[in-house]
């Protein structure tokens, strides 16, 4: 049917021109404050530009994640019902706006880490751990994006009225929920790395409380998570 | 698609509009529990010592910017099931 395919196209473009922008915003902070740090420690070089890729690599997650639903959606093709066609929009839009918080919140932790690393490269090692542990809390909005775009891909529900609101509004949901919760955690984790970077003995507690942080701003995310799986499964 | 009756409507829209109220609605506590947990570090980082007071405090002050995220939730709730 002309219209699924119209829809998955559309969505398509919906969950990787947004979901570009977070991580690209992201990748340009860590490589600004690299950059900075260069000319600030010309000898601490080679440590530099190593983290520096490494943490660019995680903060390119969430556009990974929104590249996969794209192509999947690009390619859908078949005979679906036109109900179909609002899941792959809702799909898109999911994971689309749901990568943008991710990507700025890796960014973030990731732009910090390079400042301390300039300020003290032979702690290095300490703050790349934190930095990981960081950053890979804050992909757990973009993850639970995916699972519902995946999840919104694969349904098939049974075709009326109520549903194409529903199913719009689980996209809705996720996507945007997925935004501040992604920010926020990339927030805690930012100023987590630089007190490590000042204090490396002090890394435990540090990275104690940074949990405790980033599971408390992930809180909303998952009240968003919980309201689409009940529009796309209950109501 | 056939013909949409007004009701179905109502319906509906009420169930984009949860949609929406969860979306935006977690955008702003997500952002402000960020502020304060990456100050409650950057706090331990220099009185580390103080850490369980500052802590305590994280979690009072993220509670508190938790609650717009709360109503947002309850209000999505109310307009799936009781609208």
């Amino acid at each position: 049917m002309e219209f699924v395919k119209i829809c998955a196209v559309l969505g398509s473009g919906f969950a990787m021109g947004l979901g570009a922008i977070g991580s690209a915003v992201g990748e340009g902070m860590i490589a600004m404050k690299a950059v900075q740090s260069l000319g600030r420690q010309p000898s601490a070089s080679s440590k530099i530009v190593r983290i520096m890729v490494i943490s660019q690599a995680v903060t390119e997650t969430a556009a990974v994640f929104a590249l996969v639903i794209s192509l999947l959606l690009m390619f859908k093709s078949g005979d679906f019902s036109y109900i179909k066609g609002f899941t792959f929009l809702a799909a898109g839009i999911a994971v689309g706006f749901g990568s943008i918080g991710a990507g700025l919140g890796a960014g973030l932790p990731g732009s910090s880490a390079m400042e301390g690393i300039g300020k003290q490269p032979e702690n290095s090692d300490v703050l790349t751990i934190q930095m990981i542990i960081g950053q890979a809390v804050t992909q757990t909005s973009t993850i639970f994006a995916l699972t519902v775009a995946l999840i919104l891909i694969m349904l098939d529900p049974e075709p009326s009225n109520l549903k194409v609101f529903a199913i719009l509004g689980a996209g809705f949901a996720m996507g945007f929920g997925a935004i501040g919760p992604g920010i926020g955690d990339g927030l805690v984790a930012k100023h987590a790395n630089k007190a490590v970077a000042r204090n490396p003995k002090h890394m435990g507690l540090l990275t104690r409380t940074m949990i405790i942080g980033q599971a408390i701003t992930e809180t909303t995310d998952i009240y968003a998570m919980v309201v689409s799986l009940i529009l796309i499964f209950v109501v | 698609m056939d013909g949409i009756t007004g009701a179905e409507l109502i319906k509906g829209l009420a169930f984009l509009a949860a949609g929406i109220s969860m979306g935006f609605g977690a955008v702003g506590p997500g952002i402000g529990e960020g502020f304060v947990g990456g100050k409650a570090c950057e706090s331990i980082g220099k009185r580390p010592d103080e850490a369980n007071l500052i802590t305590k405090t994280m979690i009072i002050g993220q509670a508190i910017s938790e609650t717009t995220g709360i109503y947002a939730l309850v209000v999505a709730l109310i307009l799936i099931f009781v609208v």
